[in-house]
Formats: structure tokens, C-alpha cells, sequence
């Protein structure tokens, strides 16, 4: 498995730094002599942010910041990766040449394909600029120029590299998403993320990601995956990508294709899973040959023909947005089927995303930290028990999602004179608050904070048969106690 | 030499006794060489490479020679060989107990009088005191024996060779140095044996000792040929010494019990009428603190399952009695062998069940499988089987052992499949599979297309086809490429 690292010079800074008043004082001039040319239009992004706690989430967080590269692709609108600019509390841009600082802010961001699109407050000094053209995907063996503010200096860098490589590809800033990459083997390094990647004076891609298991090897969001990104946002928001909600199974085994009749050469590939509520629950089925997505006639492992290169069927999908529908054709115990499906962001997935840009929700009570389950919390934990595991691995194939919004886990227990006996519960999933299922966040803290409490609280964790019993009348002085003990400044957070 | 010289010069002058006393254990001490060689958990068809230990065994009578387990285990060869290294004998397992870590060895062949002719039979000793010394027995390469002191600090209930078994263990401070690769040794108290060494921590100088109880109600299992094991009730337990949860239970004050967590299927304690969720408050008229400790008449403070395991054999009833909702109920428990798990805890001594289909290599799963992941199994091992590990109740219905396909060998039956691995099967052509036998009757019947299908209980996909006649070809074709058997 190879390990990508977003690419962004991580400085700690002091909470001093976030003033932004610096940067607004100077005076306001064009920022760049004429003859610098493209080079202008490539800015240097200046973030301090704040990243939140999850394993004391309420507490502020860790405030740090980096530095990475944008440039401009219109009238005041700067594209760069979200990574760079994710978590944010200030952003600052600069242009080469120019001492000036110009407080930034986002216009949209898009996680799920690590591309952020900024304003700065007053345009008035870039006006004149050149605007960089997207141009189309590099031919393999071509050669770029990689553009940015990468570590080892404060001016603008400039490297080339040929195209190595287009290839489907994780996407290390969600960590759950998969898209086209192009591989250059230019370097990138931190601080050229989200700088433009270009030929013949066009971008065909943005600088996003390293591989750090070998030197020279860089990665590229390329056109196709901006200009979806591009068009996604024209109505105002941005709705994500959309996804199929099946899994598929090659069909190369001679007696598989044998059960299902299929002829040496005929397409198609198996559908093994369809994700429940998904945009093709009620329109697949499981054992179902799926041979057909829009015309474009599905191989038996699953690939399609798009302009020539054989690519996976999904990436069929990847070009479309919500609302749109695609029509399946499939075989269904030997019958030839056509069916439509309207694609849409499917939101349960997000168990699966880091998140960002978001402030952790969690509950308290009697020293007892209770929280939602999701990938940033797993990360801060890294959760041995087998039970919590399988949920979140499950989540959605098992439907899970459906009964229970939020997987609530027991993350903490800080030690009291009323939980002291409790401490292996920590790290499971809450199943149920005086017998009644947990099924989110809320919940639980309805049922933990009751205008009446009742004789006794009892918790019950998934896969442990002694329960947490907390008496009613020792509940608010236990949950007072430890906030005031362990610097609880907030008790929950449900929002 | 040395050691010897201190322990007759002392001690000798004064009691002639225990000069007798040493000569009569320096007759019974056997060495004990045996090669142990575990399967291959991912070619179960294949042995691992051997290796061998070496230790101590004590001559009892009937030409029986007592070891721990450990030294038994897997073994495929075992070796006597007397202290001075002139004679030596092959042995056989009589018993092996893997719980409670001992072993009865004899000697394959019994003509063998000039191996014999030189020991003679020690005897079992009583249980031992707090504050008593004992001498732990090694033999030196040159057929001197080497005598170490240890006093004894306390008794504790230690689980020693496979986890999860406790059985009294005295724990005694002495300094042990090391003299064959093995630990397993005699510990002798006044001329007679007392108990094995089962383990040394080097660190703390801390030696276990297997205790005197225990090893007399192995001997007296082995005495009719069939070995039987020891007892145990079969219920898991909670301590109850959160105060909330006390009251909560409607427990009093200053009383004990245990909270019982779990009664297994057709285990003593379910045939006893025992309830999940009873507190265990009295096993055999003793009372039960709130972390499992009562006080033994001899030891002090002792875990409540000695009350069971190292007091009572399979077949005796005792009284145990538990609370139910506040109210004291007396039951009879009639004692029995632990109950048979789904996946069993190790496969000691057992060599794997199989079955290779195709390419298909399916097995019944077992902890040994899962720790074959490696230091970090518990995270490392698929989800999946950690689950039926954790929650082997979900998955008990139909099935003895739990079947899965553990790899699959590329071959031109399993074009496409190759990714597949560690699923727990379901079905079979139809036929439910409950263990590996069960799984080769299925696959003799395959469906009238020719093809087998197989269903796993969870996967992506759920059912896959294999080609009957295809995989019977490669079958065939394995077992020339070196396969031994297609199946155990």
C-alpha cells in the first residue's frame, strides 16, 4: 500500500499570528510589475488554522498553519486544493514579487476532490492579471512544468516532469475518495499544493499530493476532475460527486459466467452488493450482470471505453452530477433489463471522510465522554474493540445506518469517585441508556440529561454484559465535579 | 558439584535423612529431550519446521515419568536420557493435560531394563507452607545435579501453558540459573516431590511451582488408562466492587459475589439452573468476595475457581449459591468438562481439518489461525473472524466448528476468485456446513449445471460457482504438484 501525504508545509504558529490587521494597513497598489507575466497569476496562500480536538473535543484545538499555492482562473477567483486552505481561521495570499498580503476568504470547497476555490476581499490590485486557461489531460510522455511555493525558499519555484502515469487514484485528503491522478515524476513538495501544473501555457492540472516511499514522484488533480468541480459550483453550491452505490465483482471465472449463461465474449460485469438507499437501491439487484451504463457497454471486469481508453465503469459516473440519471442495462435470471437511476451524494458515506471545517459533537456525563463515531474520531482513537470496528466497517453495506444516525462510542472515562469501577468500557459503542437502543448523539444526551433523573442511570456498551450504573442522585454532582476537575469548558456540543 | 557439596556438608551432618532423602531424587531424575513440529496454518497440509527442547522429568512408579505439558506438546519425538548422558530410551504420551500443564510420559518400550534398572520411582510429597524452602532440581551437562533453594511467598491461581486455565501455583523467590533450554522442572520438598516448575521470570527471580494438589488429581485421572481432565463450571463473572453497581444489584453492604456475565451452553452451571445476570454469592459452602477471592483453610485468600477446577473432579456435585433478584437460591452442580467452543482456543496435537476444492483451501477456524497473524493478531486478523472470535454465539446455530475459505491457490478453476479469502461459508450445493466433514459430503453432490456453488455467510458476492469437473481435474493435478492430501 503506498502512503500519499497531502502536500503542505505544516508550521506551528502562535495565536498572534491570526491578527489580521497587518495585512490590511499596507497600502492597497497593482501587485506586480507587467513583465512577470503567468507567474503573477501563481499566488502564495498564507493559512493559520485550527484544528479540532477529538480526543478532548472541547477544547479549542491545535492552532498551526501552512503554506501552499493558488492562482487565478477568473475574475477574483483563485483555485487551489482544499487541503491547503481546510480548517482555516485566516487566509492570507501574496504574489510573487510583491510584499503585500491580501486577506483572502473560500468561496466553495470541494473535500471529496481536494479543490477549494478562493476570493480575496479587495480585487482591485490584481485587476489586469492573466487568467490561466484549463486546458485538456497531458498525453502520456509529455512534458510540464510544475509552478508553486514549495519548502526551501520564499520565491516562486518552477520544475519539470513528464507524464508517468493516468491512473484512478486515492485521493489522501478524504482518504475515502477515488479519482483520476496523473503521475508526473517532477517533484513535488510541500508548499507547490494547489500550484498549476502546466503545457503549453495552459493548466492541465493542479499539484496535490506526494508519494513518500519514492523520490520524484509527484501527483496532479487533472482537468477533467477541475472542470466537473468548476461547473458543479456554477448554480452557487457545491453538491459533491455522485456515486453509483454498487459493488462489482469481475466476471472471469469460467463457471460463474457459466450460471449465468454468458457467451464467451458478452459484456458484463456482476453486481455483488448494492448499497442500501443508495441511487440504485430498487433499481439493481444482487446477482444481477450489469452490461451497459448509458450505451457505453461494460466489460467483464467492469471497464468501459471513454474516448478511446479503457477506464472503470464509474468513471462514467464521476463526469456526472446530482439529479442526473444514468440508464443501466442488465440481465436479471437471463432477462435483458433497462432500468434508470438518478444519481445523488449519498450522505451516510461521510462516516467514511475526514472531515473538515467542522467543530466535533459530543456529550458528557459523569466524567463519561460520549461521541459519534466517524472517521476523524477513529483516527484520534484508533478503536481496538472488535464490535466498534465492525460497526463502522459495516455502516452502510449492513444498513446500519438506517436505525442508528450516529454509532455513539464511550471514548473517555475520567476517573470520578462514581466511575472508577468502569474503565474497560472505554473505547466500545454505547447500546443502549435505561434499556432504551441508542441511535445518536442527541438521543443519548436526552436520555443522560432527563429533567427528572431517574433511580438509576444505566449504560450498556455492545459486547459487555456488566453495565455502567450511575445513581440518579450522584449524576449532576459527578458530571459537575469532573468538568470542573479536568477543565471541561463546555459539556456537549451537539451541533 | 558445588551445590551438592553445600546442601550434604550442611544439612547432611545433622539429619543423615535427607542425605538418603537427595539420593532417592537424584534416581528418579530423567532428562527429557523432545521435537516438537506445529502445522502450517496457512498450508495446513503442511508441517512447520521442527524444533526441540530439553528439560526434566521425575520417575514415578509404573515406569511413569511426570513432565509439564509444554514439553509434551506437538511433540513428534521424545527422548529420555538418564542424568549421566550413558542411556537413553524413546517415550510416549500416557496423558497430557494442556489447562493445567502436565504431562505422563512412559517409555515406548519397557524391555528396555538397563534404562529402568537405575532409577527408582519418587514419591509425591504434601502440600507445602508459606515460608517453607524447596529445592528445584537440574542436572548439570556432567550429570551433576544442581540444587536451588526457594522459598515459598504465596499461592495464587496462575494460568500457565494455554491462557485462560488457572490452577493453584505456589510462587516462590529463588535464583534460578539455566542449564538446558527448559524450564520445566522438579521442585522437592523433604525428599519428595512436591510440585514442577512451570515457569521462571528471571527478573523478579520469581519460580512457579505447579502445585501438590493438582498433580495428584492429574495421577489419580491417569490411573484407569482414560484420561478425563479437569472440571469446570462454564460461566464468566464480573466483580461487584463498584458500590453503584451493588446497589443497583441490591447487593448489601458488606457482602461479597460475582456478577455472572455469561452461562455457557450446556455447561454445568446451565444444568445447575444458573442464570446470566445471578450473583455468584457461595461455591461449596464458601463465601465469595466481590473480586472472586475466598479463604481457603490452607492458603488464605484464593480465587473462587480453585473451588472447582483444583478441588473437585468431573462427575462431583457441590453446592453454589447465587442471588436472583435480591433472593438467595441454592443450586446443585454437577461438574463437567468444559464445553466443546465453536473455535476452539488452540488445536495443540491436532493436526488441522481441510479441504482443498479447486484451489479453494478451506479450514476450520481456530485461535491458533488467528494468532498465526502475528504480535498484533488481535488487530492484524480479518474483521470478520475476530468477530465470530468475539461473538462465536451469532454464528453457533448449524455449525460444530465454523468453516471458512482461507486462501485460494490461483489455478484455471479460480480464475477471478483470487481475491477471496477468509470467508466464513454458509452453504454448499444447498447443504449446510457444520464442519469440514460435513463440507466434503457436500461437495460430492454438485448441481445438475455441473457446477458446486458456494455461499458464504457474508461477502461481496454472496454465492460463487465452481466448475465440478474443472476443480476435480486440478485436484488431481495438485497432488502431483506435492499437495500430500486433498483433505484431513
Amino acid at each position: 500500500m503506498r502512503k500519499l501525504l497531502p502536500i503542505l508545509s505544516l508550521t506551528l504558529t502562535t495565536l498572534f499570528a491570526l491578527s489580521p490587521a497587518q495585512a490590511q494597513q499596507q497600502p492597497l497598489t497593482p501587485v506586480a510589475p507587467a513583465n512577470n507575466g503567468i507567474y503573477s497569476s501563481i499566488v502564495r496562500i498564507e493559512a493559520a488554522t485550527q484544528v479540532p480536538d477529538y480526543n478532548e473535543p472541547w477544547k479549542a484545538g491545535r492552532f498551526s498553519g501552512g503554506i501552499g499555492t493558488g492562482f487565478l482562473i477568473g475574475p477574483n477567483k483563485f483555485l487551489t486544493n482544499a487541503h491547503v486552505v481546510s480548517n482555516s481561521r485566516r487566509l492570507l495570499i501574496t504574489v510573487h514579487g510583491s510584499p503585500q498580503k491580501h486577506p483572502a476568504r473560500i468561496l466553495h470547497i470541494a473535500h471529496d476532490c481536494d479543490l477549494a476555490l478562493l476570493e480575496v476581499e479587495d480585487f482591485t490590485p490584481f485587476k489586469g492579471l492573466e487568467y490561466l486557461q484549463v486546458g485538456l489531460i497531458p498525453k502520456l510522455e509529455s512534458q510540464v512544468r510544475v509552478i508553486g511555493y514549495p519548502v526551501g525558499g520564499n520565491r516562486i519555484s518552477v520544475t519539470r516532469g513528464v507524464v508517468s502515469r493516468i491512473d484512478f487514484s486515492t485521493y489522501s485528503h478524504s482518504r475515502s475518495d477515488q479519482h483520476l491522478v496523473v503521475q508526473i515524476d517532477a517533484a513535488i513538495n510541500p508548499g507547490n499544493s494547489g500550484g498549476p501544473v502546466l503545457q503549453d501555457g495552459k493548466v492541465v492540472g493542479v499539484a496535490f499530493q506526494g508519494l513518500r516511499s519514492a523520490d520524484n514522484t509527484g501527483y496532479m488533480i487533472p482537468t477533467p476532475v477541475v472542470k466537473r468541480f468548476l461547473k458543479d459550483i456554477e448554480d452557487g453550491s457545491y453538491d459533491k460527486y455522485v456515486d453509483l452505490g454498487i459493488s462489482e465483482f469481475p466476471m472471469f471465472n469460467p463457471a460463474m459466467r457459466k450460471k449465468f449463461g454468458l457467451e464467451r465474449n458478452s459484456p458484463g460485469v456482476l453486481v455483488a452488493s448494492v448499497t442500501p438507499d443508495g441511487p440504485c437501491d430498487g433499481v439493481l439487484e444482487d446477482n444481477d450482470i450489469l452490461t451497459a451504463i448509458n450505451g457505453n457497454a461494460v466489460d467483464a471486469a467492469g471497464n468501459v471505453l471513454i474516448e478511446g481508453e479503457k477506464v472503470n465503469m464509474n468513471e462514467i459516473v464521476e463526469r456526472k452530477f446530482s439529479g442526473d440519471e444514468v440508464q443501466l442495462s442488465f440481465t436479471r435470471d437471463g432477462k435483458a433489463m433497462e432500468k434508470s437511476a438518478t444519481l445523488k451524494h449519498f450522505a451516510p458515506a461521510q462516516m467514511y471522510s475526514v472531515q473538515y471545517g467542522i467543530t466535533p459533537r459530543f456529550t458528557t456525563f459523569a466524567g463519561l465522554v460520549l461521541q459519534p463515531l466517524d472517521r476523524n474520531l477513529y483516527a484520534a482513537h484508533n478503536f481496538k474493540n472488535t464490535r466498534v470496528r465492525r460497526l463502522f466497517a459495516h455502516y452502510i453495506d449492513e444498513a446500519i445506518f438506517k436505525e442508528r444516525q450516529d454509532i455513539v462510542i464511550l471514548t473517555t472515562i475520567l476517573s470520578d469517585p462514581t466511575n472508577t469501577h468502569v474503565n474497560s468500557h472505554a473505547g466500545k459503542a454505547v447500546e443502549s441508556i435505561n434499556g432504551e437502543k441508542v441511535t445518536s448523539l442527541d438521543q443519548a444526551h436526552a436520555l443522560l440529561h432527563p429533567t427528572n433523573a431517574p433511580e438509576f442511570f444505566v449504560i450498556k456498551c455492545e459486547g459487555v454484559e456488566r453495565p455502567i450504573v450511575i445513581p440518579g442522585d450522584k449524576a449532576a454532582e459527578a458530571s459537575k465535579r469532573t468538568r470542573s476537575n479536568y477543565g471541561i469548558s463546555l459539556p456537549s456540543r451537539l451541533k | 558439584m558445588k551445590s551438592f557439596l553445600t546442601i550434604t556438608t550442611l544439612i547432611g551432618l545433622v539429619m543423615t535423612i535427607h542425605v538418603n532423602a537427595a539420593t532417592a531424587v537424584q534416581n528418579a531424575l530423567v532428562r527429557v529431550t523432545s521435537t516438537q513440529q506445529t502445522w502450517s496454518t496457512s498450508q495446513p497440509w503442511d508441517k512447520s519446521r521442527p524444533s526441540s527442547r530439553s528439560a526434566l522429568g521425575v520417575f514415578l512408579k509404573n515406569n511413569h515419568i511426570l513432565t509439564t505439558a509444554e514439553m509434551a506438546a506437538n511433540s513428534t519425538y521424545i527422548e529420555l536420557e538418564n542424568a549421566d548422558s550413558t542411556r537413553t530410551l524413546a517415550a510416549k504420551v500416557i496423558a497430557i493435560d494442556y489447562e493445567s500443564n502436565l504431562a505422563l510420559l512412559a517409555p515406548t518400550n519397557t524391555d528396555e531394563k538397563s534404562f529402568l534398572s537405575g532409577l527408582q520411582p519418587l514419591e509425591l510429597g504434601q502440600s507445602a507452607n508459606i515460608g517453607d524452602t524447596v529445592g528445584v532440581w537440574q542436572l548439570e551437562d556432567n550429570g551433576m545435579h544442581l540444587i536451588t533453594n526457594a522459598i515459598i511467598q504465596g499461592a495464587d491461581i496462575v494460568s500457565s501453558f494455554t491462557s485462560g486455565n488457572y490452577f493453584l501455583t505456589y510462587e516462590a523467590k529463588g535464583s534460578l540459573q539455566s542449564t538446558s533450554s527448559s524450564y520445566s522442572l522438579p521442585v522437592i520438598k523433604d525428599g519428595k516431590l512436591l510440585g514442577m516448575l512451570s515457569s521462571y521470570d528471571s527478573k523478579d527471580q520469581i519460580i512457579d511451582i505447579i502445585a501438590p494438589e493438582i498433580i495428584t488429581a492429574f495421577l489419580a485421572d491417569t490411573a484407569d488408562g482414560n484420561y478425563e481432565g479437569f472440571p469446570s463450571l462454564g460461566i464468566s463473572i464480573n466483580s461487584t466492587v463498584d458500590p453503584n453497581f451493588r446497589l443497583w444489584l441490591k447487593l448489601s453492604e458488606d457482602g461479597g459475589g460475582l456478577y455472572i456475565t455469561k452461562v455457557s451452553k450446556g455447561s454445568s452451571a446451565e444444568n445447575a439452573g444458573i442464570l446470566k445476570g445471578d450473583v455468584l454469592v457461595s461455591v461449596a459452602g464458601k463465601p465469595i468476595g466481590r473480586r472472586g477471592y475466598y479463604d481457603d483453610d490452607k492458603y488464605g485468600r484464593l480465587y473462587w475457581s480453585h473451588l472447582i477446577r483444583g478441588s473437585h473432579k468431573v462427575g462431583d456435585s457441590l453446592k453454589v449459591t447465587v442471588l436472583r433478584k435480591g433472593e438467595k437460591k441454592e443450586l446443585t452442580a454437577t461438574l463437567a468438562r468444559p464445553v466443546k467452543r465453536l473455535i476452539p482456543a488452540h488445536t495443540i496435537d491436532q493436526a488441522p481439518s481441510y479441504l482443498v476444492k479447486g484451489g479453494f483451501i478451506f479450514q476450520e477456524l481456530s485461535t491458533t489461525y488467528l494468532t498465526g497473524f502475528g504480535k498484533d493478531w488481535q488487530s492484524t486478523a480479518p474483521l470478520n473472524l475476530l468477530d465470530a472470535l468475539s461473538s462465536p454465539e451469532d454464528y453457533e446455530e448449524g455449525r460444530n466448528k465454523l468453516v471458512f475459505l482461507s486462501a485460494t491457490v490461483p489455478t484455471p478453476a479460480t480464475t477471478g476468485y483470487e481475491r477471496i479469502r477468509n470467508y466464513i461459508i454458509a452453504k454448499v450445493n444447498g447443504q449446510k456446513i457444520s464442519d469440514i466433514p460435513a463440507l466434503i459430503k457436500a461437495f460430492e453432490t454438485p448441481g445438475t449445471d455441473g457446477l458446486h456453488t458456494i455461499e458464504f455467510a457474508e461477502g461481496r458476492p454472496k454465492t460463487i460457482y465452481l466448475d465440478a469437473k474443472a476443480s476435480d481435474a486440478i485436484d488431481a493435478e495438485l497432488l502431483k504438484r506435492g499437495i500430500p492430501k486433498l483433505s484431513r
